[in-house]
């Protein structure tokens, strides 16, 4: 019990339990299967790219070209495959996507190794030059196309039902994706040497260098699954949206970052949980998506959403000052 | 060794020379001259602004004027201030803008007024700082022509709910004014579900606030979209859910972006303006200011839906074409755009 008060994602999930059933009070309508439904559909690509942030975050560093990878994944694989009138499975899309993001991922941890440069730089400049090589060569229209195994796979869900309504309801099958993520990287970061080397880096690259871990190949491991994972999410993006949009995804990295935080990450490095960064994207996911529900004129809605974020991370904060000294949390 | 480098040195004195001379030609000092003329827009790489870039580059090639349009990636009142600031640094004749916040541009279009450039709006019939306004029509009339078809596809009675871009979308609240106003005076039958909601020009935010729309009003029967990303976001959402038929989608929109929504009756009409021929009306009206041309009521700019101005009554900057286009399935294959 006590093991289990002293953890942050146990408090994150009191926060959600607490406003799901606050919310669920306010209107009955959101304890339905179908907000369910969709909850976890929105909360797929915000949640894909969460899994690789975690993943940097952990090791120390700092990602800010996922959004940007994922964009150019998913548009360059949906020009390519329309450029050939591609008419196959979704997988190969799928598959070609994660390649683009793992190469963009691999440029990166080239440019963090070789030139050793600080990551917040690197993918600061890196985000500019993906979004900009795609703005500039391969293209700024909107795809309004899409393959049509794209569009089969957005139009696939699990649990169909018709309702008395009329309206159909089923869970995106997306979602299996992101659920398949969550133990790739769970499993990863608790029971592999790869994820303890991960763990290490973040604590203290020094010590984690000297028991014998090699750093080069950790970090080349972060950055090249953070572009896969970035890839995927780019192009489920756009199989829901069921349109290709080059500006789509880029300014979402700050959001992500904050719900990977929120979720009990360390920015420093060193500490982290898969199950944390799920709670953190769900509960943003979860505040942004109730406020027509609630009612909350559209002015408000911003203030409504900033509010709850920083009443919850003060929440966790003022549980950590208890548990440790108080000057614990100016570090 | 020295003398290479001197020469060196020479020679890119003198092609700064060259450069130099050719900058001071450019910006017109005769009405001969072929003017620079920059078009700002909300937001870049959307259908609706792609084809506004087509007119501007037609204008341009008929013209010889440099004409060319640029717009932030996202929607954003800062980031559209900031192109503006930098076409100014360039030293541009002229700015046409599609302000996403009005009163967020004002200083910033002030200040290229103050340096003698000329500033004409469109979208921002209440935009103060600019030579002129081009609207493609009565904003008013416009809302409440969509709101009439919405009534006939919902039976005049039922619930509904109104979509703008942003709050501070001037055009955008204009229409959803004459719609409520139209729908109260007509319509009595029918009830706005909720205040109007803001989707930022983000088809995404419009799919995400349809589907918690209908969770939250159940009972809910019409949509009105304003910005071109609303009605292909409501479509999905209304297909994904299977309502087609029980809650109808109107709004603005291009064919490109809706087609497969209109194909799947998940969107009932959309309508529109021409992008193209806005963004060509501006750029003419730009040059007949630069040439100290008189606007005046009734001018025809040679354009569909603009050949006869209507002036504003109280304020004269300020004009109106007739050209908005219904769009339904029956006639949508008509528009390859």
């Amino acid at each position: 019990m006590r093991k289990l008060l002293g953890q942050h994602e146990f408090y994150l999930a009191m926060i959600l339990t607490v406003l799901v059933i606050a919310i669920g009070l306010a209107n009955p309508a959101f304890l339905t299967r179908a907000n369910l439904f969709d909850l976890c559909k929105s909360s797929t690509v915000m949640g894909l790219f969460a899994l690789g942030v975690l993943i940097v975050l952990t090791s120390g560093g700092i990602d800010i070209s996922f959004a940007a990878i994922g964009a150019f994944s998913m548009y360059v694989t949906s020009r390519l495959l329309l450029a050939v009138d591609f008419q196959g499975s979704v997988w190969v899309a799928f598959l070609l996507a994660s390649l683009i993001g793992l190469a963009l991922g691999l440029f990166n941890a080239v440019s963090i190794n070789v030139l050793r440069l600080p990551t917040l730089i690197v993918t600061l400049g890196s985000a500019s030059v993906f979004r900009g090589f795609l703005l500039a060569f391969i293209g700024t229209s909107i795809v309004n196309r899409l393959p049509a195994g794209m569009i089969a796979f957005s139009r696939r869900t699990l649990f169909e039902q018709t309702l008395a309504t009329g309206e159909t309801i089923g869970l995106s099958f997306s979602f299996v994706l992101y659920l398949l993520a969550i133990v790739a990287v769970a499993f990863v970061l608790r029971y592999t040497l790869l994820g303890r080397g991960i763990y290490a880096l973040g604590g203290n690259a020094e010590a984690a260098e000297r028991v014998g871990f090699n750093l080069r190949r950790v970090q080349f491991f972060i950055y090249g699954f953070v572009g896969l994972l970035s890839g995927v999410a780019g192009l489920v993006h756009a199989c829901t949206m069921r349109n290709a949009n080059p500006f789509d995804l880029v300014g979402t990295e700050l959001s992500v970052i904050a719900a990977v935080v929120l979720g009990g990450a360390s920015i420093t490095g060193g500490r982290g949980t898969v199950l944390g960064a799920v709670l953190g994207v769900f509960l943003i996911v979860v505040i942004n998506n109730s406020l027509i529900l609630l009612g909350i004129p559209s002015y408000w809605q911003k203030v409504a959403t900033g509010g709850v974020i920083i009443a919850s991370v003060a929440i966790t904060a003022i549980r950590k000052d208890g548990v440790r000294h108080a000057a614990a949390s100016w570090r | 060794m020295k003398r290479t480098a001197v020469l060196f040195v020479m020679s890119l004195v003198a092609l700064l020379l060259v450069g130099s001379c050719r900058d001071d030609a450019s910006p017109g000092n005769s009405n001969e001259t072929s003017y620079t003329i920059a078009t700002i827009v909300k937001l870049d790489g959307i259908a609706w602004f792609n084809r506004m870039r087509e007119g501007v580059e037609r204008f341009s090639e008929e013209t010889g004027h440099k004409c060319f349009l640029l717009g932030p990636p996202q929607a954003d009142a800062a980031l559209q201030v900031q192109i503006i600031e930098d076409m100014i640094a360039q030293g541009v004749d002229a700015i046409c803008v599609v302000p996403f916040a009005v009163e967020a541009l004002e200083p910033v279009l002030r200040k290229a007024r103050d340096q003698g450039i000329v500033v004409v709006a469109h979208e921002a019939s209440n935009q103060v700082n600019t030579d002129a306004i081009i609207e493609p029509f009565d904003n008013h009339a416009y809302g409440a022509h969509l709101m009439d078809h919405l009534a006939r596809f919902m039976g005049t009675d039922g619930k509904y709910a109104a979509f703008v871009g942003s709050l501070t979308s001037k055009s955008h609240n204009e229409w959803i004014d004459g719609a409520i106003a139209r729908q109260k005076d007509r319509y009595p039958k029918m009830v706005l579900a909720t205040d109007r909601i803001e989707e930022y020009d983000n088809q995404n935010m419009a799919y995400e606030k349809t589907k918690e729309l209908i969770k939250a009003y159940p009972d809910l029967e019409g949509i009105q979209g304003s910005a071109s990303t609303t009605a292909a976001g409501a479509g999905l959402a209304v297909e994904e859910r299977g309502l087609q038929g029980k809650v109808m989608v109107v709004g603005s929109g291009l064919v490109s972006q809706c087609r497969q929504y209109l194909e799947s009756d998940s969107v009932k009409l959309i309508s529109f303006w021409d992008p193209a021929d806005a963004g060509y009306v501006m750029n003419k009206i730009a040059v007949m200011l630069l040439n100290k041309q008189p606007l005046a009521e009734g001018m025809d700019m040679g354009v569909t839906g603009y050949e006869k101005l209507r002036r504003d009554a109280e304020k004269p900057n300020l004009f109106y074409g007739s050209a908005w286009v219904d769009v339904t399935k029956e006639n949508m294959d008509a528009y390859d755009f």
